[in-house]
């Protein structure tokens, strides 16, 4: 390790490896960095851990506790309408339904990022797939853009729906039959029907999603009659 | 751990890491309190429980962008930032000035490092890039940290 090395290495806040211990103790330039760059990420630190409120951590173990409640509730309402019986695809996983959770985990951050395409817009890509009209009835639209997904061109939705948020994938170039569904490190995904395409619907929860994506075979079905 | 135990253990650096994304208090709150009802929901199904710490921050990093989907941040004024007025804090207070000057791209990692205790691959995964482009951007913002900082110290600014 050479004295550049040693620097980068610090920048980097990999902390101290052996062989930099090594090298600083046979290099005063390097001993002096190490003793600034200390005092550096002290204040550092200390900057970063901002006042937290009083009690916030208490706060957030016992405040939730009604709204758990609530949805505890909505939710054992949720699955009686649906039957039990529904719960049983949570095992499987398939992989465009698995496509749509690592977008969430990987690329959501990054598509929001570059900000929403003009909602008139929207309507216009949107109105031969799942028309914009459509998921305003099912919650309150939050973001859309284009986004590359699966080798095609699909819209990326952010959807707030009374019981939380769901992410919807429209995909317009891919139709298909049946539900799809899969089930990721606390992600659920469903993958449904609609006009002349398909929708991914991925959320936290298993129930929310499910019932979006009920809402969107309703309409899908409404449109085939 | 139960989940209420791993709330108890981690609420605090999770506010602060939501403070850094959002740079607002109340969104901060707003952010890790709805995060954590989707955790709590979720926990059951975690199956790996050793990952449980670098989960929780990622569901914040999640619900903090799925808020910015409806709202643009909002960045914090002085004049609500609670600035400590002991005389050997003065050079935190500098660096938190630092620090809300410095983009959220470079802050995030920061937080990541220092409130969560992750090493560049586990903040390479949460953040959805490159080992490689974490470290540079650790690195660019430590080299940013101390351009903006050095010129007040040599101002007289610590005396």
């Amino acid at each position: 390790m050479n004295c550049l090395d040693y620097r980068r290495a610090l920048l980097a806040g990999t902390g101290e490896a052996d062989a930099m211990r090594v090298h600083r103790l046979q290099c005063a330039g390097c001993t002096a960095e190490w003793q600034e760059h200390a005092a550096f990420e002290g204040a550092l630190r200390q900057a970063l851990e901002v006042p937290v409120p009083e009690g916030f951590a208490e706060r957030m173990t016992t405040v939730p506790v009604a709204r758990r409640r609530r949805f505890l509730a909505a939710a054992a309402t949720t699955l009686v309408a649906v039957g039990a019986g529904s719960y049983a695809w949570l095992a499987r996983q398939d992989p465009l339904a698995l496509a749509c959770i690592d977008f969430v985990m990987k690329e959501e951050a990054k598509s929001i990022m570059m900000g929403a395409m003009p909602r008139a817009e929207a309507r216009v890509a949107l109105a031969g797939t799942l028309p914009v009209e459509v998921l305003e009835g099912v919650g309150q639209v939050r973001h859309i853009s284009p986004c590359p997904f699966n080798g095609a061109t699909a819209y990326h939705v952010v959807l707030a729906v009374p019981q939380g948020k769901v992410t919807l994938l429209v995909m317009p170039s891919a139709p298909m039959r049946g539900v799809r569904h899969a089930d990721k490190e606390g992600m659920h995904a469903a993958v449904v029907a609609t006009k002349n395409g398909s929708v991914g619907i991925v959320g936290a929860d298993a129930a929310v999603v499910m019932s979006v994506a009920g809402a969107f075979q309703a309409y899908a079905a409404t449109r085939s009659a | 751990m139960g989940f209420e135990d791993l709330v108890r253990t981690h609420a605090r650096d999770l506010y602060r890491y939501a403070y850094w994304l959002a740079r607002d208090r109340q969104q901060a709150e707003d952010v890790v309190q709805e995060a954590l009802l989707r955790g709590w929901r979720a926990f059951p199904r975690l199956r790996e429980r050793a990952a449980a710490k670098s989960w929780l921050f990622s569901i914040v990093r999640r619900e903090y962008l799925r808020a910015l989907g409806s709202a643009a941040p909002q960045t914090e004024s002085l004049d609500t930032m609670d600035l400590p007025d002991e005389r050997q804090e003065l050079f935190g207070v500098e660096m938190r000035d630092a620090l809300m000057a410095l983009p959220a791209s470079y802050a995030e990692p920061l937080a990541l490092q220092l409130l969560g205790g992750f090493s560049c691959a586990e903040i390479a995964t949460m953040i959805g890039t490159t080992e490689g482009a974490t470290m540079t951007r650790l690195t660019r913002a430590r080299q940013a940290l101390k351009r903006l900082v050095a010129p007040r110290e040599r101002a007289g600014g610590r005396t």
